[in-house]
């Protein structure tokens, strides 16, 4: 059960580091500040650094939010087993629709989930006490719904002061300074969301006596979930990162700058007051600021009411599948293979279903200016034939097949 | 259950004044580095070394082990 509970803890972090690869990266991509693959690798490697420079654990997996303890719920590692089945298929399935929601939120859903079941199944009924309700509204629901207000106040006003500043020629200089504004973000979310996960998996050790209670995680545990974030950082949320630096608005360097520098302080100074806000919801808030602060930008308002409802529906959701696993669970040996295998064939599920319209680095092509030029003008001297696909010079696509492909759909159009 | 607004407010004018003033000064920078005069480049240069200044700030707020000697 222990390994199990290990397995799945380093599968949630693998899906955290993909969920949010879009909050540091997305608007470096969507400028063309940093190539995509490249984006995705510093951010790897800074999430992996980040990992191991904090080492403030979580005492509590649920800081406070469930009672626990003598008085309240005895959080066996069959009851975190539920809560992470329950965020990870969360964040798979918003990963899948594209939608950037925060990975802390599907995990405190899922955990809120398995505690209600495990102390309904514990009283005989229905029993939501073990909820802390001030805790809930202080810590999540206030902060959901400050952060993206704060962020994108700030971006906005940032978004005007450099557009006030700067001459339109001088403003592609901006993606330099996009690129450490990005990366003091995955440094920070490093830092960060690797802790939850090496909390949850030590206290699972500590729950089986592997551990002495009372101990931080070892360098073992540390290393993992480093490993896990990284890798998860690496293969790139790009449906997310989609969404978030090209679905909301389009971003120019300028803003793209702006809305680093607005996600970046936003976070650093509620981390070091003493209340995290969501990183996720930082970063949404910031585009949606910085597309609201160019004159002649829109925002795509449909896309934002749907990042909006799925912030909404993450706790309740990862909840439910959370509880419906805690129910099962509770049916002994059989109960935790039933929602093994469940949970593996709904990931293999979303995954086989994700290949259908596959979104990976390669959307995010930005032709060389001028490339594109040339064929405009043979097909109006020949419409017949139709004119030679193009040699597009580019690293980014390695199978000579989609080259052609691609360059023969933008010749047709 | 008690809110602590005086901690939102904190935040939100503390990150408006770093994040305007990150993008200000970066603004500046690319500003004066276009012109001919030769007061400029310096001027410019100075407004990155600002900014760089604002980045470490930022990594020292990062890293606990930088900061928790400080803040505690």
């Amino acid at each position: 059960m222990v390994a199990l509970v290990i397995v799945l803890a380093l599968l949630f972090d693998f899906t955290n580091g993909f969920h949010d690869t879009a909050n540091a990266m997305a608007t470096p991509i969507a400028t063309g500040a940093l190539k995509p693959r490249t984006a995705v690798l510093l951010a790897a490697i800074l999430n992996f650094v980040g990992a191991f420079l904090s080492t403030e654990v979580a005492k509590t997996i649920s800081g406070g939010l469930i009672n626990e303890g003598e008085a309240g719920l005895v959080f066996g590692p069959e009851l975190i087993f539920a809560g992470l089945v329950g965020a990870i298929l969360w964040n798979l399935f918003t990963w899948l629709l594209g939608l950037p929601s925060s990975s802390s939120h599907a995990l405190f859903g899922g955990l809120i989930g398995a505690a209600i079941v495990g102390a309904s199944l514990n009283a005989g009924s229905l029993d939501f006490a073990i909820i802390n309700g001030g805790v809930f509204v202080t810590k999540i629901l206030i902060p959901a719904a400050l952060a993206p207000v704060t962020a994108g106040l700030v971006a906005f006003i940032a978004t005007k002061i450099a557009f006030a500043i700067t001459r339109k020629r001088e403003r592609d200089g901006f993606k330099r300074g996009q690129i450490f504004t990005s990366s003091l973000v995955s440094l920070a979310h490093g830092t960060n969301d690797a802790q939850k996960t090496m909390g949850v998996i030590t206290l699972a050790l500590i729950a089986a006596n592997m551990q002495d209670a009372g101990t931080g995680p070892t360098i073992l545990v540390i290393a993992a979930c480093a490993l896990a974030i990284a890798a998860g950082t690496y293969s790139g949320g790009w449906r997310i990162i989609k969404t978030l630096g090209k679905g909301i608005t389009d971003v120019e360097p300028a803003q793209g700058f702006a809305a680093e520098a607005a996600t970046t302080a936003t976070i650093l100074a509620s981390s070091t007051v003493g209340f995290a806000l969501s990183t996720t919801q930082v970063a949404s808030g910031s585009v949606i600021g910085t597309g609201l602060g160019r004159k002649g930008a829109s925002v795509r308002w449909k896309t934002a009411g749907r990042i909006a409802a799925g912030w909404l529906i993450t706790i309740p959701a990862a909840a439910i599948v959370s509880g419906l696993a805690a129910l099962l669970v509770s049916a002994g040996f059989w109960g935790v293979v039933a929602v093994t295998v469940a949970a593996a064939a709904a990931i293999l599920g979303i995954f086989l279903y994700s290949r259908r319209n596959r979104v990976d680095h390669r959307s995010f092509h930005r032709p060389e200016p001028g490339v594109f030029v040339a064929p405009k003008q043979r097909r109006a001297k020949k419409p017949k034939r139709p004119p030679k696909p193009l040699q597009v010079k580019s690293k980014q696509q390695p199978k000579k097949s989609s080259k052609k492909k691609k360059s023969k759909k933008r010749s047709k159009s | 259950m008690t809110i602590n607004w005086g901690d939102f407010v904190t935040v939100i004018i503390a990150s408006l004044v770093a994040a305007c003033l990150l993008v200000t000064l970066f603004s500046l920078g690319l500003r004066l580095g276009d012109g001919e005069q030769p007061w400029r480049r310096p001027a410019s240069v100075a407004m990155f070394v600002l900014c760089g200044l604002l980045v470490a700030i930022g990594i020292f707020l990062i890293v606990p082990a930088l900061h928790s000697a400080v803040l505690g």
